[in-house]
């Protein structure tokens, strides 16, 4: 996190000393009120709101890469914060009637700051489309980062249990199919054992990868667990569905994948099973869904896994 | 398994007896590898990550347990608990792992699996129950793990379930009883255990068809494992003691739970003062009528599924004459009444 920071440190700098410079300005050129004429609730809404603005930078800069949308942002922020500062300094610092440049330090930067966040704001919403693409077949209708597996990463059990609730009540308002497909890899804890948590953790993003591509805009992909993942087929009937789990089986085995260390190819392949929902409700479902599996696994030749 | 040495000396949570390097090991690979901090892992144990990279460090159930309790607090994945009892077993622990390793079939593994359990699995004490039809396995706490034991429950049957299906190339249609209540992440049961799964059940048992037994494993070696088994017996010898007071004192109640039993009496027969045995319990979060209630629900489901005893026949066994008591009894033990366990017991 540090280090999001570091990135900004030139765009920090500036800003500290910019409004540095401000309260130096206003010191030489006038004097320290008496403490008896503070007006408290000016000082208080002022400086209050100049020390939020403060903290939004602070989380702004610290959970965003630099970039255009980034700068805009921040200069936008930059200016509200600096104009502020210069209201609350202009509590404490009497200046003469002759200086007029006061008055351009705390309202000139105000309406720019506000033109530049806006700017800001607006590209950051065509960033988010961009970015809402490369989440596709990863999450629908609502986000939930703490429902998102940390290693893939996909929605978990919690999110799709979520989701499933919402697409089958859809489905039940809309009248439609809704169809699902586990995936579960064979043989899977035999990766981990023979070459270690961390092949097996990249073999799992690998696997998400190549499933994500064999996948329709509207599929929802999840991990329930281990290496065990389900996907939601909206407005899909079972034959369609089966259609989709075969296809994801060959894709599985015919993905060369090599081990990181030696670079030996893994023969891997997957047991996949394809259901429609019925009426019946998340958990009823994902249990059904499960037993069927387990009928898959017990019929494997390999049936190791 | 008769237990020649038992007056003189017991594993106890403090009692330095576990490698580093051996589970300890496999769960700080898992950690840092996931990111946990190596400081923030080892926090409150006393040890540094450069005294384990040394390979002679030993530690003991406490420190060991601690440092599950903080992976626990700095990986909150549902997972942590059945990939590490994956990796746990057969596990890389010289000799005894050996003997594991080359089995000939499930009953050597698992009885090897006893014999060399304190090198093993240290945490819990494995209890293996052959009866006519299945075969029966169930845990005891050796140290008082308290919080960690679910954790260590999950680990534990993940470990025996891996373990078997890597050695015998199938999946066992093993039975799962546990004795917590359903979880949300039943998931991961699912994808790690198997879909036999039976929450709120008086005790933490696997159970599988004993025609399972004696398949033979391709992979075995039955001289090597002799040997290796031998060997896993000498370092076994070379701890400090062989079996953990928990479990010592849990033998000895199952053995005598016919005979009226009191603190006295059994701290007598252990060589050491009643307060010394209280005491002692304390230390390992646990008291002695909780023993004594653990060992007793343990032969009352022995009775109950291995010789298909009613209620009755076993309140006599273990000499309730009155029936109202035994209820509230069995109740304490297993957290079911006579006839719900009658029900529990029929929906096999």
């Amino acid at each position: 996190m540090t280090s999001m920071l570091a990135m900004h440190r030139f765009k920090l700098t500036g800003l500290l000393m910019t409004a540095n410079t401000g309260l130096l300005l206003h010191l030489l050129a006038g004097e320290i009120k008496p403490v008896a004429d503070w007006d408290w609730l000016d000082i208080a809404g002022e400086g209050g709101s100049a020390l939020l603005l403060l903290t939004w930078l602070g989380l702004l800069l610290k959970s965003r890469p630099a970039g255009y949308v980034t700068n805009l942002l921040f200069m936008g922020l930059a200016c509200l914060f600096f104009s502020l500062f210069m209201d609350t300094v202009d509590e404490f610092v009497a200046l003469p009637d002759a200086v007029t440049w006061d008055g351009w330090l705390e309202s000139g930067p105000m309406p720019i700051g506000f033109i530049l966040m806006t700017l800001g704001i607006f590209h950051w919403h065509q960033e988010q489309l961009a970015i809402n693409e490369q989440m596709r077949n990863r999450e629908r209708v609502f986000r939930e980062h703490r429902q998102f597996d940390k290693l893939t990463p996909l929605g978990d059990a919690n999110y799709l249990r979520a989701q499933l609730q919402l697409t089958l009540a859809d489905a039940a308002a809309q009248q439609q199919p809704v169809s699902l497909i586990m995936l579960d890899m064979n043989a899977f804890s035999r990766v981990n054992r023979e070459y270690g948590y961390a092949e097996g953790d990249r073999l799992l993003q690998v696997l998400t990868q190549l499933m994500l591509l064999n996948l329709r805009t509207h599929d929802l992909l999840c991990r329930l667990a281990g290496d065990r993942f389900v996907i939601i087929l909206p407005h899909t009937g079972e034959r369609q569905a089966q259609i989709l789990a075969e296809e994801l089986e060959q894709a599985v085995r015919s993905l060369a994948y090599k081990s990181r260390a030696q670079g030996e190819r893994l023969e891997l392949s997957a047991s996949v099973v394809a259901l429609m929902a019925r009426d019946e409700d998340p958990a009823t479902l994902l249990e059904r869904m499960n037993i069927t599996m387990a009928r898959a696994k017990q019929n494997l030749t390999v049936r190791y896994g | 398994m008769v237990r020649t040495e038992r007056s003189d000396r017991w594993l106890e949570c403090t009692t330095r007896f576990i490698p580093a390097h051996y589970q300890p090991a496999s769960l700080i690979d898992l950690a840092l590898g996931r990111g946990v901090n190596a400081h923030r892992l080892l926090q409150g144990t006393g040890l540094f990550h450069e005294d384990i990279l040394t390979g002679n460090r030993l530690i003991s159930p406490q420190q060991f347990l601690r440092m599950i309790e903080n992976l626990q607090q700095q990986l909150q994945a549902d997972d942590t608990s059945f990939l590490l009892g994956q990796q746990w077993l057969p596990g890389h622990y010289g000799a005894a792992s050996h003997a594991l390793s080359h089995a000939a079939d499930l009953q050597d593994a698992l009885e090897r699996l006893v014999r060399l359990q304190p090198l093993l699995w240290p945490l819990l004490r494995l209890r293996l129950r052959v009866d006519e039809r299945y075969i029966w396995l169930d845990w005891g706490d050796s140290f008082g793990a308290d919080d960690q034991s679910i954790f260590l429950v999950e680990a534990s049957m993940a470990a025996v379930t891996g373990m078997s299906q890597w050695l015998s190339g199938q999946r066992l249609p093993w039975t799962f009883h546990l004795a917590h209540a359903q979880p949300r992440h039943i998931e991961q049961y699912w994808v790690h255990l198997g879909e036999e799964l039976r929450f709120a059940s008086p005790l933490n048992q696997m159970c599988l068809p004993r025609s399972c037994l004696h398949h033979l494993w391709a992979s075995a070696s039955v001289t090597a494992g002799q040997v290796a088994e031998q060997e896993g017996l000498k370092m076994l010898m070379a701890l400090p003691a062989t079996c953990s007071l928990l479990d010592g004192l849990h033998d000895h109640l199952v053995a005598q739970v016919r005979q009226p039993l009191r603190l006295e009496g059994v701290a007598e027969t252990f060589g050491m003062s009643p307060a010394t045995l209280k005491r002692k319990l304390q230390k390992h979060g646990t008291g002695f009528q909780q023993q004594l209630d653990h060992a007793r629900a343990r032969v009352a489901m022995e009775l109950y599924q291995s010789r298909g005893y009613s209620s009755d026949e076993v309140a006599d066994y273990l000499n309730f004459n009155d029936r109202a008591n035994f209820r509230r009894s069995l109740r304490r033990w297993t957290g079911l009444l006579p006839s719900e366990l009658g029900n529990w017991l029929a929906r096999y």
